[in-house]
């Protein structure tokens, strides 16, 4: 068994299977314990640091079942681990293919392990840790709940015993309980963990730091608090790392600045680049703009004694030839997009084309990637007009004149506008594929002024030109998108 | 470090005669022998002499701030096209990509209506900024990277005298076209090279009354040694190529006429 120390004197934090038989239990002062047995103890001083490592070094190995590995924290009590194995389990024969050749190998290496495996975290770690474990199929975490104790939803043990007091045990009642007041008398705490272990609000899991594929650290006697320095350092350090990259023929695709300050706060700030690179002098202009953007948030404070950098992504760099007379397409670009993301926190957009013939659906706004190949757009085959600027909700027009075609007059953004010219109708129908979408009939209409508006009247919808006896179809359908009129969807140059 | 600007040159210079017109001649030589030490002296032609003749160097001066409003509200888009028209010319001229630093407050354009208008989206990088200050640090960063043919700003408010001088310094040695399209009357003073200002105009018709090209009424403001107009100009987006629409939307008959029918497809 293990001890360790506290203000009281020393406590039991954990014990193996022969002191459990001898109805030792982890919390119960060593004292007590000696004074209540009289068999000889073998107890050994708690190591957490040791602990720690070693649930660490459990963590990596179990990356072997899914990149996304989380150990406990302090309110699972540090002492265990979540796979999120959503996607990688049919790797393994099924969910419980996975959990038995889990078991197996666990037990092979002498790692005794409680195992559960639910459609939420705080599930799976309630029938672990105060269940039998296995496997809940997914939607049946209520039922499987239902019967466990409290405690079993991570909260402080004192709640738990105040719940227990006002005849709240089982994980069952809180679900029947009103929750309102449970939220007045015990506060949002339980109300969320308990939401988290049903699914009803998502429980974010911490995923292990990456590894970091190369790291240079720098300690100053001194400490460093002056931006300009930090980021000649980051630039002298990935100086360092340049040579070992370059002979791996890589570059940095995402780093991690670790800074440690004098009175033991770590910061730490993560560069991503959208082009591989080894060029300290980007790095460190890179980082220069994101310290700008922080500002005083960064809070030197006292200073930084250690400064780490770590590669944490790379990706291949391709030796290119350099033109001497002007950059390569993709180089200002990228390096920009880099800068913006540094300074401003976002990133550059493009406008990407879609496979529609509707025109809201025919082009989506992306994020801007460094492409080596330039996609064509398809070319429209006919020359019907676009226009400019698509308004994204088409804005309806009112006291519409339009005896017949064309509207002659119609008001819209509170302003009347008289047509001069009106080119049209193209008609565009809805995708049939997805639903009754109306049809909708385009004109571009030009008003005395010269202003040119791309205006369309949408027919009335089938929903609504059904018989009167089907009252749920109108229901079903969202109205707005069924009402007939004219609506104005865009404004040309 | 950059030169203070040069005097203030009377507009109604050129009305005076004799001695004094020859006298502002030899200054004007003087003062465009300082300027070319200091910035670039490429251009952006419109193609058309009406306008590249009265502006210095023969058309936009690249590297320099240009400022573009709308005339009135409502005016909005035929800006937008009028600045996207210069940058798909620009584009036409020269490799390279153009950045649109979107504030709040502007729509983002419509791809399929830019391939109208002839400008390639696929060459046209965007960046939505969420203030105007955001704004004008994206545009500063671009000047500063380099390397793009053109950059454009849509800002919310005016361009401030302030802004404008950041981004005079910001330009550096690029050359690519820089532009800043402000809403209609939030005018303020700066130091831009030009101003513009747009109104929409009736569009060129074919003679099947089509829509064949967008017309837009420009009136240069202001412009740093160069003289002021007042144009209709039509857009070429095929050609990428201004014109001016007076002239034909002034005789219908003559240009769809019976001789020019054969070329026509």
């Amino acid at each position: 068994m293990v001890a360790a120390g506290e203000a009281t004197g020393l406590r039991l934090t954990a014990v193996d299977a022969r002191a459990r038989a001898l109805g030792l239990r982890p919390g119960e002062p060593l004292a007590r314990a000696r004074a209540r047995l009289s068999t000889p103890l073998s107890v050994h001083p708690a190591d957490p640091e040791a602990d720690a490592a070693a649930l660490d070094r459990l963590c990596l190995w179990a990356k072997r079942y899914t990149p996304n590995v989380a150990a406990f924290g302090e309110a699972e009590g540090r002492d265990g681990l979540f796979l999120d194995v959503a996607g990688s389990s049919h790797l393994f024969g099924g969910e419980a293919g996975l959990m038995a050749d889990l078991a197996r190998r666990l037990s092979a290496n002498g790692v005794p392990a409680r195992m559960a495996l639910a459609g939420t975290p705080g599930c799976a770690f309630a029938l672990a840790r105060h269940g039998a474990g296995g496997l809940v199929p997914a939607g049946g975490e209520a039922a499987a709940l239902r019967d466990r104790p409290v405690l079993a939803l991570r909260i402080e043990p004192e709640m738990a015993a105040t719940l227990g007091r006002l005849g709240l045990r089982r994980i069952g009642e809180l679900i029947d309980a009103p929750r309102a007041p449970l939220a007045r008398r015990f506060g949002e705490g339980l109300i969320r963990r308990l939401d988290q272990a049903l699914g009803h609000r998502p429980e974010p899991l911490v995923p292990l730091d990456e590894p970091a594929a190369l790291g240079a650290v720098r300690g100053f006697l001194d400490p460093i608090g002056h931006q300009a320095i930090i980021v000649a350092t980051v630039a002298r350090l990935m100086e360092t790392l340049a040579p070992r990259l370059e002979a791996a023929g890589l570059g940095a695709r995402a780093l991690r600045l670790t800074l440690h300050r004098v009175d033991g706060v770590i910061r730490t700030l993560a560069l991503a680049l959208s082009e591989p690179t080894r060029c300290p002098v980007q790095v460190g202009r890179l980082l220069d703009l994101r310290l700008d953007r922080l500002g005083s948030a960064l809070d030197a404070g006292f200073g930084f004694e250690t400064v780490r950098l770590d590669v944490v992504g790379t990706g291949p760099v391709a030796a290119r030839q350099v033109d001497f007379s002007s950059r390569g397409r993709g180089a200002s670009a990228s390096g920009l997009a880099d800068a913006l993301r540094q300074r401003l926190g976002r990133g550059i957009l493009h406008l990407a084309p879609h496979a529609s013939h509707v025109p809201e659906r025919a082009e989506a706004v992306e994020p801007w990637r460094v492409t080596r190949v330039a996609l064509r757009r398809p070319e429209r085959a006919t020359g019907l007009p676009r226009p400019l600027v698509l308004l994204i909700r088409s804005e309806a027009a009112e006291d519409v004149l339009a005896p017949d075609g064309p509207p002659q007059r119609f008001r819209w953004r509170r302003r009347l506008h008289r047509v001069a010219h009106a080119d049209g109708p193209e008609r565009i129908a809805g995708e049939w594929w997805s639903g009754s979408a109306p049809t909708r009939d385009y004109y571009v209409v030009e008003d005395e002024a010269g202003r040119r508006l791309w205006i369309y009247r949408q027919a009335p919808s089938p929903a609504q030109t059904v018989a009167p006896s089907n009252t749920l179809a109108p229901l079903q359908t969202p109205p707005q998108t069924q009402a007939a009129g004219w609506f104005i969807h865009g404004m040309f140059a | 470090m950059t030169p203070s600007p040069p005097a203030r040159r009377p507009d109604a210079a050129p009305r005076e005669c004799g001695d004094a017109s020859s006298r502002l001649a030899a200054l004007r030589t003087r003062i465009a022998i300082h300027d070319s030490q200091t910035t670039s002296r490429k251009t952006l032609s419109f193609g058309v002499h009406a306008v590249d003749g009265g502006l210095p160097g023969g058309g936009l001066g690249l590297g320099h701030l240009h400022e573009v409003a709308p005339e009135a509200e409502g005016d909005e888009p035929a800006a937008l096209g009028f600045a996207l028209a210069l940058v798909a010319r620009r584009l036409a001229e020269v490799a390279g990509d153009a950045l649109l630093v979107i504030a709040r407050g502007h729509p983002m354009p419509y791809g399929h209506g830019l391939a109208g208008l002839g400008l390639d989206p696929g060459r046209l990088l965007l960046f939505e900024a969420g203030s105007d200050s955001d704004a004008y640090r994206a545009l500063e960063e671009a000047l500063r990277t380099g390397g793009l043919a053109a950059v454009a700003g849509l800002v919310d408010a005016g361009l401030p005298l302030t802004q404008s001088r950041r981004l005079h310094l910001a330009r550096g040695r690029t050359d690519g076209l820089l532009l800043v399209l402000r809403p209609a009357g939030a005018e303020s003073p700066n130091v831009a090279a030009t101003r513009w200002r747009i109104a929409a105009g009736k569009a060129l018709r074919d003679r099947f009354g089509c829509i064949e090209r967008p017309c837009w009424r420009v009136r240069l403001d202001r412009c740093r040694n160069g003289r002021t107009g007042d144009w209709l100009l039509e857009w070429d987006h095929a050609a990428h190529r201004f014109g001016l629409a007076g002239a034909l939307a002034g005789h219908p008959p003559q240009a769809g006429g019976a001789g020019s029918l054969g070329g026509r497809p």
